[in-house]
């Protein structure tokens, strides 16, 4: 698991962030930039049970909403209404 | 000390400033940022340029799904949304938060109004996504070159208009979104009905030739005031029951207008869906903040976050209760606007007065301090900084040196026609003196009422070196409002509300009544569109050269303009051929510009900026239908004027006067860059550098007197006066061009950056300038090195013409830090700024800096990262600016006596 898929990341710029608990600066690639044993899944549209369909891309659909459309796994869903975890679901 | 010295020493004492403290003050003097300031600066400095596809791919869905509703309500409902579901960062030690995107210095493509440059690219793109990964070494170790900028791919990085870096995973959003704007954004649309009109080729060919520098749908807002009144006024909640009521009052009912009237009811429901939006957005950032809380470990970071969250939850709802709340909801709603288009120059206004009664309030109720506010105004200043603008790389570079021109405005008139300087806005200087960043840059309407001491301290900000505070007049922006916006109803109330939108483009305002704290207090705030978008950046010598090449750009063999197939005889024959061509440029450009934002403001409204302008709320209509209270606002740009009038200066002088050689041999002299190698080859852009080719000695004698010929800048009324027919020949001529809402254009006169790329294209000119070098920067400063009698006979150069006629005029000087040290350093800043304004000089600016430092930090960048240095209207970090401007601003004259 890496740092920028954990909800303690907190998005700088496209190559790094910093975690929210050591307030270290973490790579998104790279050396250091597997997360720690703290990690937790960040809400994000591939972790949602409405997300299916990916492709190689990381392109597939959301069922979230009334209308059914086209979604990408690593948008963020903090402030998606609709956002269902797919592991709390399963759980 | 001398008893002048203590005798001024005596009055600044009784005026509240300590000179003998003061005396020989120094930058180390000046009390440190705060510790959460240095913090995020030491963060901001690693910091990438970066995009991403969250909003766009919101605003894509929501749009797509609204297909077949009423247009501006689809447009809020898309703007709305996006900003209700992007991710809210909040860091550890902020104390104001939003930003743009989720990224600290984040910026998004908007292919609904630009989709060509993407999808262009579409195929290569994904063939980099697509690409083997590169080592894991190579990943991390290659980073883009010049501060923030990511001008090249490295690792899972794609760098987009060699300024912006987007992860590998989202460029294949980026193209999915881009395909659905396919011949239907702005430019596309536009660009369609554009090929309809027979002067088609003409206006590509102008393009080409650059001519003219871009397109107005490229920023179609910004180069204006922004009007914070509405939320401090009302609160979201409170605006969301307004658009209720106002719906119940006006849908169906068309009142007195048989055209717009119907359209005010859709109004108040986009408003309604915009307003939601932004409050969703700061309920975001209140819900992230507590959720951030749960999991801190330090109690003082974690009751941060509350406060944080408290905060954002009060500004989604009310209206605001303190000073912070006010300082938070001013930023939501600029980024909201700016976060609309792709933009630059939406200015901040004057905030210091705007925001005033909330400050005093604080103070009186014991809430806060002097110190706690300039903590709050230097994380402002670092909010704004962060404003990134996606657009082409010649609009990022090339016109905006990755700038984006939020410019907050200083002191000027009130309501009641008195000082409008506030308490705060000595804060705010403050805060700007202690926390350096380019944005946002500081302006002062210098006016005779404004208190010396204020003056004193926005000169010693001056002297810092960051470029800012500029200096503008304000009786001459006064006078131009009156001039302009007379016929649309503009009285000395309003015209007291100007101020400075984007770098220099002076912007009508208003007062509005803001009930606060148990009194009415008229708060000044932008009340017109964006103050640009006409013809963006003329290059006046171009055209000049095409009048010598009979329409022929030698540069590229290509025939810009019709030949005029005319032997030049005299001089005037010439000047009359420069206003031919200009005029054919101006006709065809003119309408398409109109065409382009005509497209925009039909598909692509403001949705935030229309919620916010007077009197667009009062009227119901939006900034496209002339909700704004004045719209007599768009300008034709210019660039390179003082290069242009030198060069009508050697013509006349050597050609028609002295008859020292004829216009065709100049005219071949020109085309043979005087027998020097052209800046393409040597890759020095400074005016003195020159490099001999083996025809050098061919054009000696016109070539000297090229350069001997009289220059602009030495108070010589030969090429002087030359500078007042232009701009007589200028006031008549250009408000017969119209603009799309059907009122007169005015001339504009900052050249930003484009005095680099224009000067590019040009070849040699007459006055000695060598191709490919940049222009004169500016409009009314010395071409670099050639103002020879001091900084006084350069002030009685630039006004041998009203400023009032124009929007704007602009004067860069360079002095050395030497010249202007210590206190009584600072009185001689102020005495020479007061000279050019008693004179009716518009507009000066200073970069006090020495030539021998930024020689050090062209060579040694890395050394000089947090290094500003003045451009034209803005200030920019020396290390991501191009090396063109570099030269240029080594290059200018530099004074070592104020």
């Amino acid at each position: 698991m890496k740092h920028v898929k954990c909800v303690n990341f907190l998005n700088l710029d496209c190559e790094k962030g910093m975690c929210a608990l050591s307030k270290a600066i973490v790579p998104i690639d790279g050396e250091g930039s597997d997360a720690c044993q703290s990690y937790q899944p960040a809400p994000e549209c591939g972790n949602c049970r409405h997300f299916y369909d990916g492709d190689k891309y990381g392109m597939g659909m959301c069922k979230g909403y009334e209308k059914e459309n086209w979604a990408y796994a690593t948008c963020g869903a903090f402030s998606c209404e609709k956002y269902e975890s797919r592991r709390y679901q399963e759980a | 000390m001398n008893d002048a010295q203590s005798k001024i020493y005596d009055i600044l004492k009784a005026r509240g400033i300590d000179a003998e403290n003061a005396d020989g003050i120094k930058e180390e003097d000046i009390p440190e940022a705060s510790e959460r300031f240095s913090k995020l600066m030491e963060i901001y400095y690693s910091m990438k340029v970066t995009a991403d596809m969250e909003i766009p791919y919101w605003y894509n869905r929501l749009w797509w799904e609204n297909d077949g509703d009423i247009l501006e309500v689809r447009r809020a409902r898309a703007v709305g949304g996006a900003y209700a579901h992007s991710t809210p960062t909040v860091l550890p030690y902020e104390k104001l938060v939003m930003s743009k995107t989720k990224n600290f210095r984040g910026a998004f493509p908007f292919p609904w109004v630009c989709a060509s440059f993407f999808n262009s690219l579409a195929e290569s793109l994904m063939n980099e996504v697509d690409a083997p990964a590169e080592s894991e070494a190579d990943a991390v170790s290659v980073v883009g070159a010049g501060g923030g900028n990511v001008t090249e791919s490295y690792g899972d990085i794609i760098s987009i208009a060699k300024k912006f870096g987007m992860r590998k995973e989202e460029i294949p959003v980026l193209v999915k979104v881009s395909k659905y704007w396919e011949g239907i954004s702005v430019e596309d649309i536009s660009d369609k009905y554009a090929q309809m009109l027979p002067d088609y080729d003409q206006f590509k060919r102008n393009m080409d030739a650059v001519v003219v520098m871009f397109d107005s749908f490229a920023i179609p807002q910004g180069r204006e005031v922004i009007n914070y009144y509405m939320p401090l006024q009302y609160g979201f909640d409170r605006i969301i029951q307004l658009c209720d009521e106002k719906i119940n009052e006006t849908m169906g009912e068309a009142g007195e207008d048989g055209i717009l009237g119907m359209s005010r009811g859709y109004y108040y429901a986009a408003m309604k869906e915009i307003t939601a939006g932004l409050s969703k957005w700061c309920d975001n950032y209140g819900k992230r903040a507590e959720d951030l809380a749960t999991r801190e470990p330090d109690e003082e970071v974690r009751a941060n976050y509350l406060e944080i969250a408290q905060v954002m939850h009060n500004v989604a709802h009310k209206r605001p209760s303190t000073f912070r709340e006010a300082l938070q909801m001013t930023l939501c709603c600029h980024l909201g606007v700016v976060n609309e288009d792709p933009q630059s120059g939406q200015s901040i206004g004057r905030l210091g007065q705007v925001l005033q009664p909330f400050y005093e309030k604080d103070m009186e109720d014991g809430i806060t301090t002097d110190e706690e506010v300039i903590e709050l105004l230097e994380l402002y200043r670092i909010k704004i900084t962060c404003i990134e603008c996606f657009a082409s790389a010649g609009v990022s570079g090339g016109v905006l040196s990755g700038n984006t021109f939020n410019n907050l405005s200083l002191g000027g008139q009130n309501y009641d026609g008195l000082s409008a300087v506030t308490p705060l806005e000595y804060l705010i200087v403050e805060a700007a003196m202690r926390a350096k960043t380019p944005q946002p840059t500081l302006s002062v309407l210098y006016d005779e009422k404004t208190p010396e001491d204020f003056l004193m301290k926005a000169a010693a900000c001056t002297k810092l070196g960051m470029g800012f505070p500029a200096w503008m007049n304000n009786q001459t922006g006064m006078n131009f409002m009156l001039r302009q916006y007379g016929a649309e109803g503009m009285d000395l109330y309003d015209a007291r509300a100007w101020c400075l939108g984007g770098c220099l483009e002076s912007a009508p305002g208003c007062f509005m009544p803001l009930d606060y704290n148990g009194k009415v207090t008229m708060i000044p705030g932008g009340a017109s569109p964006t103050c640009g978008t006409g013809i963006h950046f003329t290059g006046l010598p171009k055209i000049l050269e095409l009048v010598l090449t009979n329409g022929l750009d030698k540069r590229t063999g290509k025939q810009v303009f019709p030949p005029h197939n005319e032997k030049i005889d005299t001089y005037e024959q010439m000047v009359d051929l420069w206003k031919k061509y200009l005029d054919i440029s101006n006709r065809i450009v003119n309408r398409i510009n109109n065409m382009q934002m005509d497209i925009w403001r039909k598909y692509n409204m403001p949705a935030v900026n229309s919620l916010l302008k007077p009197d667009c709320f009062a009227k119901g209509q939006h900034i496209g239908n002339c909700g704004s209270r004045y719209n007599a606002c768009i300008n034709f740009e210019s660039c390179g004027t003082i290069t242009f009038i030198n060069s009508l200066a050697s013509i006349k002088k050597n050609v028609f006067d002295d008859r020292a050689f004829t216009l065709e041999e100049m005219t071949e002299a020109l085309v043979n860059n005087f027998g020097f190698k052209t800046a393409y080859e040597t890759n020095v852009f400074s005016p003195d550098f020159r490099e001999s080719t083996e025809s050098a000695s061919k054009y000696d004698r016109i070539f000297a007197a090229c350069i001997h010929a009289p220059k602009y800048g030495n108070a010589d009324s030969y090429v002087d006066s030359l500078l007042k027919d232009y701009h007589m020949f200028m006031l008549h001529y250009l408000p017969t061009l119209r603009s799309y809402y059907g009122k007169p254009e005015y001339l504009c006169q900052i050249s930003v950056s484009t005095h680099g790329p224009q000067g590019f294209v040009t070849l040699a000119t007459p006055d000695g300038r060598l191709a490919g070098t940049t222009y004169s920067d500016g409009s009314v400063s010395a071409a670099a090195g050639t103002d020879k009698n001091g900084i006084y006979a350069i002030f009685e150069s630039a006004t041998v013409y009203d400023h009032s006629q124009n929007q704007n005029a602009q004067m860069n000087l360079k002095l050395h830090p030497s010249a202007v040290k210590g206190l009584s350093g600072t009185r001689k800043l102020l005495d020479v700024i007061r000279a050019y304004m008693r004179k009716g000089g518009f507009h000066v600016q200073f970069n006090v800096v020495g030539s021998d430092t930024l020689k050090e930090a062209q060579k040694e960048p890395d050394k000089y990262r947090d290094l500003m240095v003045r451009v034209a209207g803005f200030t920019q970090y020396w290390c991501e600016i191009g090396k063109p401007i570099q030269d240029e601003v080594i290059y200018r004259t530099e004074y070592d006596q104020a």
